[in-house]
């Protein structure tokens, strides 16, 4: 059984740590000095996404259909493996269209002496003379834990609850307080759509979710190539480097950057999936490594579909 | 721009017909929407401004496919509450970006100039360095959109399509900042970055837009291959990168880089050695 507790924080002032997502090892150093020795060596940590708190509409694979009312201030139900992703991708396909969901969806930047921090709250419609009608939407950041014994989940709210992270956080920066939690069971979810694309013999593409790391300085992190399970059609794929901080040392890192697509050519699609969320490689356990897999006729534009494969 | 209700991602399979403009269509294309900047829906528009024909029926449903990269298919509705108005609407700053009106500040004498250009070439340099286009939006429905863009992407669009390619064989291409644009093609023009729509993207790095135009920025530009900055140099690039994987309206995306550039100058920080610490 390999169960993962969602949870999801409500930011609670500005921000000022990585701008992709609140890392995994952000999130996991905020959590270990909060608990006992062997939760902190077995716990694994997910990247936060930030999460618009806003009305939208369940993406066409989730397994709920329909309006979903303020859906960014809630942990959407998971039954099916698709459910995982509606808040992972930063598009955040779940954005009404009724409403301006590219504004609600950047991030609200503020400039505090030359350093770029995002706030918690976005301001809109404050057009001259409507100052009444202005209204506010707060930022939410999701991300999962999971670990690799039983009996540490789910971690207790209070734990959770309260840790700040990015810079300046001693100073009230990026404070997250929980606004919901839940424990998913992987194995008991459901797999329909990979598992009937899988018997068609249809192609299947994986999505990184995070970087994927290919070379670190940090210690007892090894090397390692790009897997051969996945095959990069055409073109390079793009490298970032970016660093891994770690009781006062920073450690460069460089990544597969996130966000790419390759196509997926192993032969056990259900179980990669499944490694995906928990994901693959070097500093798997500070959020790196995340995938989603996807058969290939679905685009993740679902507006888009029949693309051609061009990973 | 009147209808987005109709079939998209058409390119050569549904030509519109070539020559339907009074004008040369290259030079057409650029003056469409000219009504917008003067606050005038397309219905109740003039046919000639400052002395030109304008506000004519794009060829190769160019503008049709441009305006579906950046907004909704079908009926419009108002988006942002109680603001339904030309002037655009920033990401950056939540703000209407345009104080006093179209003709004030010198702004009507801009648009007479721009729109009289003569040469096709030498009217893509001026909108891709114009201001006042940027101040307006594509539909007041929308008002995060930009006309700039908008009317640049229709142009790239219709420099594709007059070629002979059709949309799903178009691609996002990070362009060389030094040297000259490429004429209609590039689409957005900073100091710093320059980007492309094109069917020919050489060994440049490139991306695919897709089968059909739809809102699809944030995707087409993560899968870029290259990126025409490095983010690993200012934390500023990585604030931008991470934006633009947000926003999948292409003419509000492209919009945002240049006003974001504008305000934070991320070079200029990265040669001030960036920021980095306390990111972990």
């Amino acid at each position: 059984m390999t169960r993962i507790q969602q949870v999801l924080f409500e930011l609670d002032g500005h921000y000022l740590g990585h701008p992709y997502a609140v890392t995994g090892n952000a999130l996991y150093n905020a959590l270990a000095r909060r608990v006992d020795d062997e939760t902190r060596r077995s716990l694994r940590v997910s990247h936060g996404v930030f999460v618009p708190g806003e009305y939208g509409e369940y993406p066409a694979a989730a397994s709920q259909d329909g309006y979903a009312g303020k859906l960014g201030q809630s942990l959407p139900e998971i039954a099916s493996y698709e459910d995982l992703f509606v808040f992972r991708d930063a598009a955040q396909r779940w954005l009404l269209e009724s409403r301006p969901r590219d504004a609600h969806n950047v991030l609200a930047v503020q400039d505090h002496g030359g350093r770029l921090a995002v706030d918690d709250t976005c301001w809109f419609g404050r057009p001259p003379g409507q100052r009444n009608r202005r209204r506010s939407m707060s930022w939410y950041v999701q991300c999962y834990v999971h670990a690799d014994r039983d009996g540490v989940l789910p971690v207790a709210e209070d734990v959770l609850d309260g840790i700040s992270v990015g810079g300046a956080r001693n100073y009230g920066f990026g404070r997250l307080t929980v606004a919901d939690s839940q424990v998913v069971d992987l194995d008991a979810l459901e797999y329909s759509r990979v598992r009937t694309a899988a018997e068609r013999g249809d192609a299947f593409r994986i999505e990184l979710m995070t970087p994927y790391v290919l070379a670190t300085e940090y210690p007892g992190g090894d090397d390692q190539s790009i897997p051969w399970w996945w095959r990069v059609e055409s073109g390079e794929l793009r490298r970032r480097e970016t660093r891994l901080a770690d009781d006062g040392e920073s450690y460069t890192v460089n990544t597969v950057d996130h966000g790419q697509v390759v196509r997926y050519v192993g032969d056990d699609p259900v179980a990669t999936a499944k490694n995906g969320v928990t994901r693959v490689g070097t500093h798997s356990r500070f959020g790196f490594g995340e995938f989603r897999l996807r058969p290939a006729c679905e685009d993740r534009v679902p507006e888009r579909s029949g693309m051609e494969g061009d990973a | 721009m009147t209808d987005s209700t109709g079939a998209a991602g058409a390119g050569r399979d549904s030509v519109d017909g070539e020559g339907e403009t009074d004008v040369a269509p290259m030079l057409a294309v650029y003056r469409h929407d000219v009504h917008k900047l003067f606050g005038r829906s397309h219905a109740s528009a003039r046919d000639r401004v400052h002395g030109v024909r304008v506000n004519e029926t794009v060829p190769h449903g160019a503008d049709r496919d441009a305006a579906l990269l950046s907004r909704p298919r079908g009926d419009p509705e108002q988006t942002l509450d109680a603001y339904a108005s030309p002037p655009r609407v920033s990401f950056l700053t939540g703000e209407v970006v345009m104080t006093g009106g179209l003709r004030a500040g010198g702004r009507d004498a801009a648009v007479r100039k721009l729109v009289r250009i003569e040469d096709a070439e030498a009217m893509h340099e001026a909108w891709l360095s114009a201001d006042v286009p940027a101040l307006v939006n594509e539909s007041v429905y929308y008002p995060y959109t930009s006309l700039k863009y908008h009317t640049l992407l229709a142009a790239a669009l219709l420099d594709n399509y007059r070629a002979g390619f059709a949309f799903d064989e178009l691609f996002l291409v990070v362009e060389e900042t030094d040297g000259s644009a490429t004429p209609h093609r590039t689409v957005l023009s900073t100091p710093d970055i320059r980007l492309e729509v094109t069917a020919e993207p050489g060994d440049r790095p490139a991306a695919r837009l897709g089968e059909t135009p739809t809102r699809c920025f944030a995707d087409v530009w993560a899968r870029l291959p290259e990126y025409p900055f490095d983010v690993s140099v200012s934390r500023r690039w990585g604030v931008l990168d991470a934006q633009l994987r947000r926003i999948r309206s292409w003419s509000a995306a492209l919009q945002f880089v240049a006003e974001y550039c504008h305000r934070f100058d991320p070079a200029g920080d990265a040669g001030r050695g960036g920021e980095h610490g306390g990111e972990r």
